[in-house]
């Protein structure tokens, strides 16, 4: 799935350049100073970031800006929240089982 | 080996209860079936469970308009009762697959179950992880409501 935050997040560099736009927009240059490769590379990763809506970009002139959306990041959170949920659900199921049995024995 | 896959989540419960019972429950069709009944409208038609190396959990909830929704395990490694690992997959989200492995700890006559969840999928495994990205989104939510 191109569109998918997750995705998204799951290189350390990809991560390392949302980390720098969580302090506000920013120019490429910016964004992506000391990260010793090459920039093909980091075409490549700023492209999966746009793709899967987490990075926007803004060009002006010969500036390109990039944008972190919020809602992008919190719908992966959310999502993590709503397994969370489930999984603890299951633990419950498991609890209630339990209880049960020790009632009736 | 470095550790490529990424945390998602942990989960850990002491039950009163000997590590053999725990163990049980957790591969028990009717817990599996409790689980995944979200309402009194909703019925779980079908909660298999073939519990072997390579055997499958299936688990169908019908909703109210009849739409149905079907869950799928299956068994990777299995210890009665100390471990249990798991691949899983959602139908609300079928790309991804998650790596449940459990480990039950028995002491004092009560057993502690923990649940460390991975998410598994071919771009991670390809790709090196320094650190999981829940602990990013984390970080980031703070920074971003701050």
């Amino acid at each position: 799935m191109a569109n998918d935050p997750f995705r998204a997040l799951a290189h350390p560099l990809r991560r390392d350049i949302v980390e720098r736009l969580s302090g506000g927009a920013a120019t490429v240059g910016e964004v992506t100073r000391d990260f010793g490769v090459s920039k093909p590379t980091i075409s490549r990763h700023l492209k999966t970031l746009e793709e899967a809506g987490v990075v926007t970009r803004v060009v002006d002139g010969r500036t390109h800006r990039l944008a972190l959306e919020p809602q992008a990041l919190a719908e992966a959170s959310g999502w993590i929240e709503s397994q969370r949920a489930r999984w603890e659900g299951l633990f419950d199921a498991v609890g209630e089982y339990l209880d049960e049995r020790r009632e009736r024995s | 080996m470095r550790e490529e896959r990424s945390q998602e989540l942990r989960i850990e419960r002491t039950y009163e209860a000997s590590a053999e019972e725990v163990f049980d429950a957790w591969t028990s069709a009717e817990v599996l079936r409790r689980w995944m009944h979200a309402g009194e409208d909703w019925s779980t038609p079908v909660a298999e469970v073939d519990l072997r190396v390579g055997g499958t959990v299936r688990i169908v909830m019908r909703r109210p308009d009849g739409g149905d929704a079907e869950m799928h395990g299956e068994y990777r490694e299995i210890e009665r009762p100390h471990r249990l690992v798991m691949a899983w997959t959602f139908a609300d989200r079928p790309e991804n697959r998650q790596l449940i492995e459990l480990s039950f700890t028995e002491s004092g006559g009560a057993t502690t179950v923990v649940m460390v969840n991975t998410e598994i999928s071919g771009e991670e495994r390809r790709e090196s992880q320094e650190r999981g990205w829940r602990a990013c989104l984390e970080e980031l939510a703070r920074a971003l409501a701050g």
